[in-house]
């Protein structure tokens, strides 16, 4: 007899599943689960055939089969019923979308993730360095000796006696190059640290990105081209490039490269803006080459430094640097 | 260095530029200006007035009333000056007219007599301190012309940005000259307007001395030849100190210095002039006449002209009398022996000093001046005669008095101009240019790099003084070739590039992944600083900013929660956000580089998902920082597991703040790395850690350590898809209290051998009528097999073995 209520169960529950609706439904909780006629209720009926050791265990099974067979028919005749209005009722395509929270990616991000994904087309790989370092990877090996009025340009945070907070992304130009022979292809984005007070314009914590490229028969020439090919990828194909003569300690000649844009007004006209400083770079001094024994009579080499977060200030109209780094979530969730 | 456009007009005559244009190619040498002040904005109103006549005002003893010859003709004037000269000429502000300051002039009425105009002072046209009368025109001027061009006062001042490497352009000639590239015949010294006096030629002849010159009853000695190369003393005796003739005022304000009186603006003059700092001593304070060029004795003082006593240390170079220290050498002269109105007979100082020795003094005593400046940067040691002689014309002309004996000139090591090799195969390597040796060498002559010899592949270069700091390498010299060649000059092709031996770093990207992830899993990405105030194992900063931001966070958690604390004090109440950064462990003792890690922090308040008609899925709390360190070990840390945090045999061992943990250790989880390692913390962060507003509700949060190296992506090997149907069967469970939901699922997924596919928690009940505590946990089991259906025996036999397994584990049974 518990074979036969097995059997039952099963049976009804793989018909409860294939009924289709709430009449279907109503004759199987007869067929089954009726008092009168209904299946395992002749079981029940049938106790008294057996003898009294089994009639506990059996009864109990009828019982618990019954139980769950309710809830099963209970279980089926929501689902077909949420299925039936969910045909029938009637969609309002007005209502907003159903909506999740949506993240974004900083802006500052963004402008570091766009320029890379430029220089990588153009061969570059990232690389990386602490934050913390020495003056020798921060100033001397760089050809900034301490005791040269180029090193008041930056106003550092130091640690102990020697030891800083990097005061921009060139020192990973040595660390690379001391680990790595030529050719070199690297672009090295990363936090940078100054001793400025907070304004529009300046935070003690800011994101710069390093570029530097070191190969034999690497001149003057490819250094231009390739900046200039990287500031029409990156804002536009009408952009002008100026290289403006300058001054760095680790590159010579060196040079501030201003461009000047296109854009395209609501109007449909097109306008030039002013010319905007973008980036400090240069041919690489000799000096550094030698310093991380590279020889400098056979290669040269050429680098770069860029500040993603004025690139993204003048992307996006953003007046004060302070806002990218308050992190108001009215202000990132606009970007994105 | 601010240049005054008139000034630079007169060195260099034949300039040919307008003020923009000098802009526009200063900024292509390398010099851009970043600021031009146009110096007679405020006296566009202002006119040269004729008083006609003057009289004093009938009720007043000190107005008179004049009548001023103006651009409208006659118009009557009360003056509050009694000694109005008929027949002179005077600055004058018709009705109508705007004063330097703002106040605009109108037609008045006073004691009786109108008054259409006034007649300015110094003072009131900001040109200077005077204001005890009104400023007389000396010599003949047309009434009614506009008052600045005839002043000669219609200038710009130009704030050019110097570099470092161009201590050369620190003055009004060396700024001429990188216009104006036509050699030195470009560039002349004009007359000074005021009478000359018994002026000196540029012939005087100098005491030629080795350490050792005397003249005029002066002697200077140096002791330090290396820190000294040259000194140069005039005498001048009999000057009267007074103030500055106005054109010497206007001049040296006009470039952006206070003048002083007139010998110490003759020597401010000559610095801006030709970029060599000089200083005046009153002779008489200088102790047997006596000049000692060496380094301080231990224990001496010095008062500063400022007036500050200087703390001296035996590194710092003195400029000494017989006796006692009476300047810093290259810094700033002493209050003792400064040109006062007392003095009469001056000692003139024209020196070279040695730029990093002066640099190492400024810096020690914490002070920059304009001479420290200059002397830092190299000035020029071939400009040092002419200086002082121009500076010795300028006190004569303009205080008076005469020269006494020659010019003392002590110089233990003369300077010889460096020479300088270039290869034209060097250049066209560097610069991918080719450049042929007379090309080179008309590219840097005019700037004064003289041709000394010409071989086959080489030219050798004499540097002119003005650059013999800075062009030491033929790499320097390279640079001036494109300098002036121009930049935009040059062809600009892209060639064709070996690849690089650097591998892209595995850190970043790893980190473009995680930031996809977590901003597509809702939660914004934000930057913080890594700074942050005193907290008990951080990295302290040894010359910080602030105290908010005086040391290196040891984990970024806690700055990113004073942000999260930001927006809810602006009563945002929903924040996601997200952090990738650097933390910092302490080294093994202060002057050890910290150990950096990467980390990924994330905190959460607010509701789960935005404010819509479809209703809000609740707020967020642990399980949702626990599904998001789920997420960031999908990335950072394969093979990692989220699991509750364990308080371990030592205690609490994750983040702390202010002394206890930064999280609920009851509501908290851990990130277990595949080596067992805890490499993250999740869960809700202690109410006490942070400054919130009353209706703030749960804040949760995590950081975990990402991997310095990590490891390449395994891929993932495809399983085939199920070719059978699966037997479901939902087994409830009663838990009481203290048994956790997660151990009975765990140990149903480990009781169902391998037929079971799935287990998942499907429902989880509290109510009253369940025992108080006690939970009902619902888990439906999928068993399936791999090419043959299930028989119901054989998922019967499974699910007694779930139930076995749950019950030996947890010691839970089903519910009947």
């Amino acid at each position: 007899m518990i074979d036969e209520l097995r059997r039952l169960r099963e049976e009804a529950l793989d018909a409860f599943a294939k009924a289709r609706d709430a009449g279907e439904l109503e004759r199987l909780r007869v067929r089954y689960l009726g008092r009168k006629d209904g299946l395992i209720s002749g079981v029940l009926r049938r106790l008294g055939s057996l003898n009294p050791q089994e009639r506990p265990s059996v009864g109990a099974a009828a019982n618990r089969a019954k139980k769950l067979l309710a809830e099963a028919l209970q279980d089926r005749l929501g689902e077909v019923t949420a299925a039936r209005s969910a045909t029938e009722r009637a969609l309002d395509l007005t209502l907003p979308p159903r909506r999740k929270w949506r993240g974004t990616i900083h802006p500052v991000s963004q402008v570091i993730d766009d320029i890379w994904r430029i220089f990588q087309g153009l061969g570059f790989a990232r690389a990386r360095g602490p934050e913390v370092d020495t003056e020798w990877y921060n100033f001397v090996a760089l050809n900034t000796p301490l005791d040269h009025p180029a090193a008041d340009e930056q106003d550092t945070l130091y640690l102990a006696p020697g030891l800083l907070l990097r005061s921009h992304t060139s020192p990973v130009q040595i660390r690379t190059m001391e680990r790595y022979p030529p050719p070199i292809r690297i672009m090295a984005p990363g936090m940078v640290y100054r001793r400025d007070t907070y304004d529009a314009t300046h935070t003690p914590a800011f994101a710069q990105i390093e570029g530097l490229v070191v190969d034999e028969g690497v001149t003057f020439v490819d250094f231009k081209a390739t900046l200039a090919e990287f500031a029409r990828r990156f804002w536009g194909p009408g952009t002008q490039v100026r290289f403006r003569p300058s001054f760095f300690p680790f590159t010579e000649p060196s040079a501030e490269v201003d461009v000047k844009r296109v854009i395209v007004r609501e109007n449909g006209r097109e306008e030039e803006t002013d010319w905007i400083e973008i980036m400090g770079a240069g041919m690489v001094d000799p000096a550094v080459l030698d310093n991380v024994g590279y020889d400098s009579e056979r290669y040269t080499g050429w680098a770069f430094g860029m500040g993603p977060a004025r690139v993204a200030m003048l992307r996006h109209g953003v007046r004060d640097l302070r806002l990218f780094y308050e992190n108001d979530m009215r202000f990132l969730g606009q970007f994105t | 260095m601010k240049v005054s456009y008139r000034w630079l007009c007169d060195v260099a005559p034949g300039i040919g530029l307008t003020v923009d244009e000098a802009m526009a190619r200063l900024a292509l040498r390398g010099a851009p200006v970043e600021e031009v002040e146009d110096l007679a904005a405020g006296l566009r109103d202002i006119v040269v007035g004729q008083v006609l006549d003057a009289r004093p005002h009938p009720n007043a003893d000190r107005l008179t009333l004049c009548r001023v010859l103006g651009p409208d003709g006659e118009v009557p004037v009360v003056c509050g000056a009694p000694d109005v000269r008929s027949g002179s000429f005077y600055p004058f502000a018709p009705v109508g007219a705007k004063l330097p300051g703002g106040f605009r002039i109108g037609k008045r009425k006073i004691r009786g007599h109108f008054s259409q105009g006034m007649l300015c002072s110094e003072r009131e046209l900001e040109l200077g301190d005077d204001q005890a009368g009104i400023m007389l025109l000396k010599g003949d001027y047309e009434a009614g012309a506009p008052f600045a061009p005839a002043a000669e006062l219609d200038d710009h001042r130009l704030d050019v940005e110097v570099t470092p490497n161009r201590g050369d352009l620190l003055s009004h000639v060396g700024i001429a000259r990188e216009l104006h590239p036509v050699g030195q015949g470009g560039i002349v010294l004009p007359a000074f307007p005021t009478g000359a006096g018994a002026g000196v030629g540029l012939e005087s002849s100098f005491a030629r001395g080795s350490s050792d010159s005397a003249s005029a009853g002066v002697r200077i000695r140096i002791e330090d030849p290396e820190l000294c190369s040259r000194y140069l003393g005039a005498v001048i005796r009999g000057v009267t100190v007074g103030p500055s003739p106005r054109w010497l005022a206007n001049r040296l304000r006009a470039a952006g210095q206070r003048p002083i009186n007139n010998v110490v603006d003759a020597t401010n003059y000559v610095m801006l002039e030709l970029g060599q700092p000089l200083h005046a001593f009153d002779l008489h304070r200088l102790a047997d006449a006596t000049i000692v060029v060496g380094r301080a004795r231990p224990g001496e003082t010095l008062v500063t002209l400022d007036g500050e006593a200087r703390p001296i240390t035996s590194e710092m170079l003195m400029i000494r009398d017989a006796d006692r220290p009476v300047a810093i050498a290259g810094v700033m002269g002493g209050r003792d022996s400064e040109v006062s109105s007392e003095s009469t007979d001056i000692l003139l100082e024209c020196a070279h000093f040695e730029p990093k020795q002066v640099r190492a003094t400024r810096r020690a005593l914490g002070m920059s001046t304009d001479a420290s400046y200059r002397f830092e940067r190299w000035v020029d040691p071939a400009t040092m005669e002419t200086a002082v002689l121009r500076a010795v014309e300028l006190v004569l002309a303009v205080a008076g008095g005469e020269p006494d004996g020659e010019v003392i000139d002590a110089c233990p090591a003369p300077w010889e101009a460096p020479v300088v090799s270039l290869r034209p195969s060097r250049v066209r390597h560097l610069l991918g240019v080719e450049f042929s040796s007379a090309e080179l060498v008309a590219l840097l002559a005019p700037l004064g790099y003289r041709e000394a010899r010409t071989g086959s592949d080489v030219v050798d270069f004499v540097i002119p003084g003005h650059r013999s700091y800075d062009t030491l390498r033929e790499v320097d010299l390279i640079e001036e070739v494109a300098r002036t060649y121009g930049y935009d000059t040059f062809p600009s092709a892209l060639s064709a590039f070996r690849p690089g031996t650097v591998p892209d770093d595995p850190v970043f990207q790893l980190e473009d992944r995680l930031r996809v992830r977590l901003a597509g899993d809702g939660i914004s990405e934000a930057q913080t600083p890594a700074l942050g105030p005193p907290r008990h194992g951080d990295v302290p900063l040894l010359n910080p900013m602030s105290a908010d931001e005086s040391h290196l966070r040891r984990d970024r958690l806690p700055g990113l929660l004073t942000h999260l604390e930001r927006n809810l004090a602006r009563g945002v109440r929903d924040v996601r956000l997200f952090e990738l950064g650097t933390a910092f462990a302490p080294g093994e003792n202060v002057a050890t580089i910290p150990r950096e890690s990467a980390r990924v922090a994330v905190v959460l308040h607010g509701r789960c998902a935005p404010l819509q008609w479809s209703g809000a899925g609740g707020r967020f709390d642990a399980h949702d920082i626990a599904r998001v360190v789920e997420l960031i070990a999908g990335e950072a840390c394969p093979g990692g597991r989220v699991v509750p945090a364990e308080a371990g045999a030592g205690g609490w061992r994750g983040p702390v703040l202010d002394g206890a943990p930064l999280l609920v250790p009851e509501r908290c989880y851990q990130l277990v790395d595949a080596m067992g390692a805890v490499v993250g913390w999740g869960g809700e962060i202690r109410a006490g850690a942070m400054d919130l507003p009353p209706w703030a509700g749960t804040v949760v949060g995590a950081e975990v350590v990402l991997p310095s190296s990590p490891a390449p992506g395994i891929a993932v090997t495809a399983r085939e898809l199920p070719d059978q149907p699966a037997s479901q069967r939902d087994v409830a469970f009663l838990l009481p209290a203290g048994t956790g939901a997660g151990d009975v699922l765990e140990a149903a997924r480990a009781g169902g051998g391998r037929l079971l596919e799935e287990a998942e928690i499907f429902d989880l009940y509290e109510g009253d009528d369940l025992p108080p505590g006690a939970r009902s946990v619902a888990i439906r089991l999928r068993f399936r097999a791999r090419g043959r259906t299930l028989t119901d025996k054989e998922v019967d036999r499974s699910c007694r073995r779930v139930l076995k397994k749950v019950k030996g584990a947890t010691g839970v049974e089903p519910r009947s």
